[in-house]
């Protein structure tokens, strides 16, 4: 069974273009009071409501605000793999992005603010999401 | 116009069997929730000038048509787009429509059918964030966007899975009482909480509602009408909705009732420590710690303290969800977002039956809507026996 894919819209397109070819790619308010990272991908900045956005490229560095096995997917097509570890990580430029830990952590390993990097993986067939992995503890 | 919600009142209650699967369709659940609702009011069909109908399954189909459906002129109608929110929002809009002239008697529904995988793959394309951000990993639907929450509160507040149960076993209680709920001679000992199989960690079985059919209406009518009827009337003594609160903060373990508690209470003229029974939004254990701090009835990181100390059970100090909520009653999608009300106004009619408390006043709150992460709008009101 196929896995669900985002449906890709004109806002959204550079980040999941670039995904595909191994970058991370985020939002960014151009208004010089502002200025905020931005995750998901929109159409105007949610913290000054500015339309003038650029995009660049992120660090792919952040850390685990909060995780969690997934026992029971959603979705069949992940039935085989679980459980799977979902988390919520706070990049370094400040936004949030969800995705899943790679290879999966023991689950008795305490995750929460562990240090990860976004790695692009294949999702579907020629499409890659953005995907973590954990960093050494230093 | 008024402040709060005068010369409105709650005239009539109905709800369907909460069941996991039924051949009923859509529309049969939804009408069968208003014709009883409408019978407890000893209103005619012909008087509902206003509707108000919640179902996340109703699409192709809205508002406009169900009333062409059900054969109501109506003067004014509402169409809940707030998730589990919706039913007290209805609830307070329609009151609003009435105290201004725009209708004399409102009809407030929600109906859903759903089962595991119906309500996973609504869910999967819920919204746009939600189904390109979250939806193409194995994120667990809503059992895993809450178990997020529900770890980050346990690390915050020292809260334990013994503490969450303590809700999840004494609404199970409260259910062996109601003859719609879905686990009724069910019952939920702590260890089977604790030790049941699990779903998204740590969440497991008991922490989840199951998706389920049924459906909840109330009415409200002007005073002029609600007078006259001979049916226990129920007062709105105040209330509030907040959407996106706090703005582009997801994990802040707040939601939108600390927006407008004092509003609400001062509408009501009475405050958290004058409620006999709270009726919350249960789609997890944690939204109800949330909404029990959100609503002021406890201090911010309290709530487990609290529950080791009371007795939430309708035999209890502090009935909470006596019906037995979403968890144990079943949720029937939007339908979620209703229950609670049906329930507070059963109570305050007095009609309850063997889980009856005593009670002048009680609180209901509606929570819903997940998108990025988090439920997007909030809800509540403070009932009352008029």
């Amino acid at each position: 069974m196929e896995k669900p894919l985002p449906r890709i819209t004109g806002v959204d397109r550079p980040f999941w273009e670039a995904a595909d070819s191994g970058r991370l790619m985020v939002q960014r308010c151009q208004s010089s009071e502002c200025g905020r990272h931005i995750l998901y991908p929109r159409v105007c900045c949610p913290y000054c409501g500015g339309g003038d956005l650029s995009w660049e490229e992120a660090s792919g560095r952040g850390h685990i605000r909060s995780y969690t096995f997934v026992h029971r997917p959603q979705h069949e097509s992940f039935y085989d793999e679980a459980p799977l570890c979902f988390v919520a990580v706070a990049l370094e430029e400040g936004p949030l992005l969800y995705g899943e830990v790679r290879p999966r952590p023991a689950e008795a390993e305490q995750l929460l603010d562990r240090r990860v990097k976004v790695v692009f993986l294949e999702h579907a067939a020629g499409r890659k999401l953005p995907y973590f992995e954990l960093e050494p503890i230093s | 116009m008024q402040e709060g919600y005068e010369g409105v009142y709650v005239v009539g209650v109905g709800q369907t069997a909460y069941e996991k699967r039924t051949t009923k369709t859509l529309h049969r659940i939804l009408w069968e929730a208003l014709a009883e609702a409408v019978h407890s009011a000893r209103l005619s069909w012909q008087q509902i000038d206003g509707l108000g109908v919640t179902s996340f399954a109703l699409p192709p189909d809205n508002v406009t048509t169900l009333a062409e459906h059900f054969g109501i002129e109506a003067r004014w109608l509402f169409q809940g787009l707030y998730g589990g929110a919706s039913g007290i929002i209805n609830m307070l809009h329609g009151a609003r429509a009435i105290q201004a002239g725009d209708a004399k008697v409102v009809a407030c529904l929600t109906a859903d059918v759903f089962d595991v995988a119906s309500h996973n793959e609504m869910l999967d394309r819920f919204n746009g964030p939600l189904r390109d951000y979250l939806s193409p990993y194995a994120f667990g639907g809503a059992n895993g966007v809450f178990a997020l929450h529900t770890r980050l509160y346990m690390e915050e507040h020292g809260a334990t899975r013994e503490d969450f149960g303590r809700l999840a076993v004494a609404q199970r209680k409260n259910a062996q009482h109601n003859p719609n709920a879905l686990f009724r001679g069910k019952t939920l000992s702590m260890e089977e909480y604790l030790n049941a199989r699990q779903i998204a960690d740590p969440l497991r079985l008991f922490d989840c509602v199951h998706p389920c059919a049924g459906g909840d209406c109330i009415i409200l009518a002007h005073e002029s009408i609600a007078r006259d009827l001979g049916v226990p009337l129920v007062k709105i003594l105040g209330g509030g909705e907040m959407h996106n609160y706090p703005a582009n903060d997801v994990y802040s373990l707040r939601g939108g009732w600390e927006a407008f508690r004092d509003r609400m209470y001062g509408q009501a003229k009475c405050g958290p420590q004058d409620l006999h029974f709270a009726q919350l939004y249960d789609d997890y254990p944690v939204m109800e710690f949330i909404q029990l701090e959100g609503m002021g009835i406890c201090e911010r990181g309290k709530v487990a303290e609290f529950l080791r100390e009371t007795d939430v059970t309708v035999h209890g100090g502090f009935p909470i969800n006596t019906g037995g909520g979403q968890l144990s009653a079943g949720q029937a999608g939007a339908s979620g977002g209703m229950i609670g009300v049906v329930e507070g106004v059963l109570q305050l009619r007095g009609e309850a039956a063997e889980r009856q408390v005593a009670c002048e006043r009680g609180v209901v709150a509606g929570y819903g809507l997940v998108a990025y992460g988090r439920g997007l709008s909030s809800s509540a009101a403070i009932l009352a026996k008029a």
